[in-house]
């Protein structure tokens, strides 16, 4: 069955890039081949491989009980909100709560997932920044 | 005999205490980098040359520092891949296949010393090919036109059906799911947007990097995070390390492997626009193409740690090859050197070698110490590596996730990209329970646009004639290997195994009779 | 592009030398940082981090030069960020080149304008050169554009930017100057980097080549290519000096990819005169001479007001050219 949805996503995914494809504004320069051909090969290979797999699926995977998917969901809105709140919050705050969820999530002891989120932090800090040199994200109190 | 005589010149100029120690230091940050996941070769080169402006170097020391740093990223790499089924890098991405399944079995220091041998096996056979061979190399990427290259990445797509998946329709969706993200942002043929929705952040397109960290990185800690309750922590508990060193019975039964896969990932290393990655892709595939008859490829086999990296190795010693005698990068990390190059008023080209051959000689030379080196270093510290698979997953785990963020971040500085990569680890999720391979999804997004804009350029120089495509002898050899040695035997050979089970059964019914 | 350069030299070079000594020396940049709006390793990272590294070598700055990578948007992305976050940052100057200005022109940066940001100064240029294989028939720059003019099939033009970027504009300016009308025309092949485009000039992929001349100069002294017009005012100095200028070939074509900096535009007078007089200092030290000659860096030192109405007046005539030939509307 999840073949089937696959397959029925693959096949919608393949349209929708082909009719994407077919909505790019050419330019007055175009080359002989021009920028929608390409795509549209692409989509057709898209599109077959993703009937093939609708009209001959595989075994079903094994799918996570509602719980575990609302686990992984967590850790996805977690990760959003890191990407988003980075460049704000400043990189070390950041990362330590980010690392702090995750550590708690995946199975350590709140106040014992605190103190490695924050050594994650520290440590990646002095070796990507310190270290390394690159620049990472300024928060209101510099680092 | 003037070769060698250059070539002791070089060693003479490489072989002073502080290059050597810049050899050291080159080789150690190159090898961590290698294994950060989302730092590679060319980002890892790119970040230390402000430290060889500091330190105020000259062009020589600069060079043996940045390509210690190129060489070491290359063998380190494969260590995330070994022991996290995390590729460091993207050339490091094949040796996931067979070595993460090795380190499963409890043959993870097996497994990491083999791959450095290999990786110094391919290395030095680069380098010497490099030393011996650059000259008369050039002339093979001159053969390489729009329409040749165009016949030699279809050539490596069509290698994947013998790759990962079982279901060969799953490994075309990934394909052109890969090719068709590479396609996302500015065309370069005519400067319109594509499939970018009015976003400014796509119109350079999809950093591959982003899409690989997200793809094995994060997938990786999702899944993990899934079957928390279930059997991980009590099957990571269970995992040992092996033996450190490969027995001397393994090292000859790769032997073979790896001086083919360091021709091959050489000869993919020299062409300009190839690269690493398609160096250590295309060695696995022809290897096991070649030696895989009993299907083991792919489940712990040292033959395929030691093809891709032997092959990357290679690849990275020929991509040295069109950057020091044409000035033209074979690959992004090269790109990056030709570029100190210049800023250190060397300007690569035909006459390098002629006009400034201490630089030159002096940079082999370097070449050569810093794969003993890598080598020597590399082969002790496997017992370091591996405490990696000691420390339990639920604190591992979030460490990968911050260093793939930071290393994104850290290069491009964009939040765009890692809401991308988490979108990008999301998809890995949902593509690895379904059994759909990821190689091909990286190999489309790397090799993508290439593949267009020389199929574009072709049919443009030709004003719109695609016969030009089999134009040449070159192309028209790359399309047949490409048909009769992979396109065919997929088709074939699944009517022979309908067959042949066939026939089993009969024979089966005939015993019970 | 057709500027006097010379004057403009003059001109800067005595701007830069007196106008801005007294305020300059006030303001000290806390943290000096320096927008490379692309990865590692590209030209504007570079252009960030020499310039960086020999600002402190001068003791112009008494801090390193922090360099950040923005990358996205060719440039794009950085621009947006400087102009709708860092207005009034006084610490930060931005990498730019001819790159930004053919965007600024063909509106690749949506929303955004070339006077939303301060123009600092120019710290060079690389002129354009167009040239063929040693063994080609065509020797001249006339010759090769009769050749497009007659027969356009036949003559295909490799360059190492996007179609409508720098490399192909340079050579639709030459058409144009030699009377091409429709110079939509020319067969242009867009390859990755000028090193590339090169190399399938060697292979005979392709009949000619557009680009820098840092990126032909190998090339020219191994005698596998012949340079038929560099799109400079004048003959370029020292070993450059034999390349024939398309102008005195009687066609009027100059076009220069010029490196430079921006900077926000709230950022105060006196920071931006610091950062001007800074920049001024390293364009005419020792130092950045060797640089630029390393690189196969022109002279062109502009700055202030004078690079600020350089820009204005490049982004002027690309978005002519490009309505010209359809790349805008």
């Amino acid at each position: 069955m999840s073949d089937r949805i696959f397959g029925a996503v693959g096949l919608f995914l393949a349209l929708g890039y082909a009719w994407a494809a077919l909505i790019i504004e050419e330019s007055f320069l175009s080359d002989a081949v021009g920028p929608k051909a390409f795509p549209l090969i692409i989509a057709a290979v898209l599109g077959l491989a993703s009937l093939a797999i609708f009209l001959k699926p595989d075994a079903a995977p094994e799918w996570p009980s509602l719980p575990r998917l609302l686990e992984v969901a967590l850790a996805v809105l977690a990760m959003i909100l890191y990407a988003i709140l980075l460049p704000e919050a400043g990189f070390i705050l950041a990362t330590a709560v980010a690392a702090s969820y995750l550590t708690w999530r995946l199975g350590s002891a709140p106040i014992g997932s605190v103190l490695i989120g924050c050594l994650t932090s520290v440590g990646i800090y002095a070796v990507f920044h310190l270290v390394l040199g690159l620049s990472l994200a300024k928060g209101p109190f510099g680092f | 005999m003037d070769t060698l005589s250059s070539l002791a010149d070089g060693f003479v100029i490489a072989l002073t205490w502080q290059n050597l120690l810049l050899a050291l230091l080159g080789c150690f940050l190159g090898t961590i980098m290698g294994a950060l996941p989302g730092l590679g070769p060319s980002n890892g080169v790119a970040i230390l040359i402000p430290l060889a402006f500091t330190l105020g170097l000259g062009a020589t020391p600069s060079l043996i520092l940045l390509t210690s740093v190129y060489y070491g990223a290359m063998y380190g790499g494969r260590i995330s891949s070994i022991l996290l089924n995390i590729p460091g890098d993207e050339p490091a991405m094949m040796t996931c296949l067979d070595g993460y399944p090795m380190a499963q079995q409890g043959r993870a220091g097996e497994a990491l010393s083999l791959s450095g041998v290999a990786s110094f096996v391919g290395a030095f056979i680069a380098t010497w090919g490099l030393i011996l061979l650059a000259p008369q190399l050039v002339k093979i990427a001159l053969l390489f036109g729009p329409a040749e290259y165009f016949a030699l990445f279809t050539l490596a797509f069509a290698t994947l059906g013998g790759v990962a998946s079982t279901n060969q329709a799953k490994t075309a969706f990934a394909a052109a799911l890969g090719i068709g993200l590479a396609t996302v942002g500015v065309d370069t043929q005519t400067g319109v947007p594509r499939f970018t929705f009015g976003e400014v952040h796509l119109y350079d397109g999809i950093d591959f990097l982003v899409a690989i960290v997200g793809l094995f990185a994060l997938s990786e800690v999702f899944l993990f995070l899934e079957h928390r309750h279930g059997n991980a922590e009590a099957n990571a508990s269970k995992v040992s390390v092996g033996r450190l060193m490969p027995s001397f019975a393994l090292l000859k039964y790769c032997t073979p492997t790896m001086l083919r896969t360091s021709l091959l990932g050489f000869v993919a290393g020299v062409l300009p626009g190839a690269g690493a990655s398609l160096g250590s892709f295309v060695s696995y595939t022809f290897e096991k193409k070649l030696v895989d008859k009993e299907g083991t490829f792919g489940k712990g086999d040292p033959r395929g740690v030691a093809a891709p990296e032997a092959g990357n190795n290679a690849a990275a010693g020929g991509a040295l090859v069109p950057m020091l005698a044409l000035g033209v990068p074979g690959s992004g990390t090269t790109a990056v050197l030709l570029a100190v190059l210049l800023a250190l008023n060397i300007t690569p080209g035909p006459l390098l070698f002629t006009q400034q051959p201490d630089v030159v000689w002096g940079l082999i030379a370097a070449l050569f110490i810093a794969n003993f080196m890598l080598l020597a270093m590399n082969i002790p510290m496997i017992g370091l590596f591996t405490r990696v698979l000691l420390v339990p997953p639920r604190i591992l785990m979030p460490i990968v996730a911050m260093v793939s963020f930071v290393g994104i971040y850290g290069i491009s500085g964009s939040s765009f990209d890692l809401l991308v990569m988490v979108g990008f680890g999301v998809l890995g999720w949902v593509l690895r329970k379904l059994d759909v391979p990821l190689v091909p999804i990286i190999l489309g997004t790397l090799l993508g646009n290439a593949m267009e804009n020389n199929l574009r350029r072709a049919i443009t120089i030709s004003n719109g004639d695609w016969a030009v495509l089999v134009g040449s002898p070159l192309s028209i050899g790359l399309w047949s290997l490409a048909i009769i040695g992979f396109v065919l035997p997929i088709i074939f050979g699944r009517v022979l195994k309908a067959r042949m089970r066939h026939m089993k059964k009969d024979e089966e019914s005939s015993t019970i009779d | 592009m057709t500027f006097k350069t010379t004057r403009l030299l003059l001109a800067a070079a005595f701007l830069g030398a007196s106008a801005f000594g007294a305020t300059a020396a006030d303001f000290k940049p806390e943290n000096p940082e320096c927008i490379a709006p692309a990865n590692p390793g590209g030209g504007w990272d570079f252009t960030c981090r020499q310039v960086g590294k020999t600002l402190q070598d001068l003791k112009l700055l008494d801090k390193t030069m922090q360099v950040v990578n923005l990358a996205g948007g060719g440039g794009g992305v950085a621009f947006a960020e400087v102009v709708n976050k860092r207005d009034d940052d006084n610490d930060l100057i931005v990498a730019a080149s001819s790159a930004t200005a053919t965007r600024l022109a063909q509106g690749a940066y949506p929303g955004n304008t070339m006077d939303q940001v301060r123009w600092v100064a120019s710290v060079g240029a690389d002129y354009g050169v167009i040239a063929v294989a040693a063994d080609s028939p065509i020797n001249t720059l006339p010759e090769l554009l009769d050749e497009i003019k007659n027969n356009p099939t036949s003559i295909s033009v490799a360059g190492g930017s996007a179609v409508g970027g720098w490399d192909h504009l340079k050579v639709l300016i030459a058409a144009n100057a030699y009377g091409i009308e429709d110079v939509r025309k020319v067969k242009y092949i867009a390859f990755d980097g000028g090193g590339e485009a090169v190399t399938q000039l060697l292979a005979g992929s392709v009949q000619a080549f557009t680009g820098d001349i840092s990126e032909a100069k190998g090339f020219v002294d191994s005698g596998d290519i012949k340079v038929i017009a560099v799109l400079a005012p004048e003959r370029l100095p020292g070993e450059f000096a034999d390349f024939p200028t398309a102008k005195e070939q009687g066609i009027d074509a100059i076009g220069a990819n010029w490196r430079g900096f921006y900077a926000p535009g709230k950022m105060s007078d006196e920071a931006y005169n610091a950062w001007v007089s800074k920049v001024s200092d390293l364009y005419s030290s020792d130092e950045w001479k060797a640089i630029m000659a390393a690189n196969g860096l022109a002279p062109l030192d502009l700055q202030g007001e004078e690079f600020e109405q350089f820009v204005a007046n490049s982004v002027q005539q690309i978005q002519n050219i490009s309505k010209e030939i359809g790349i805008i509307k």
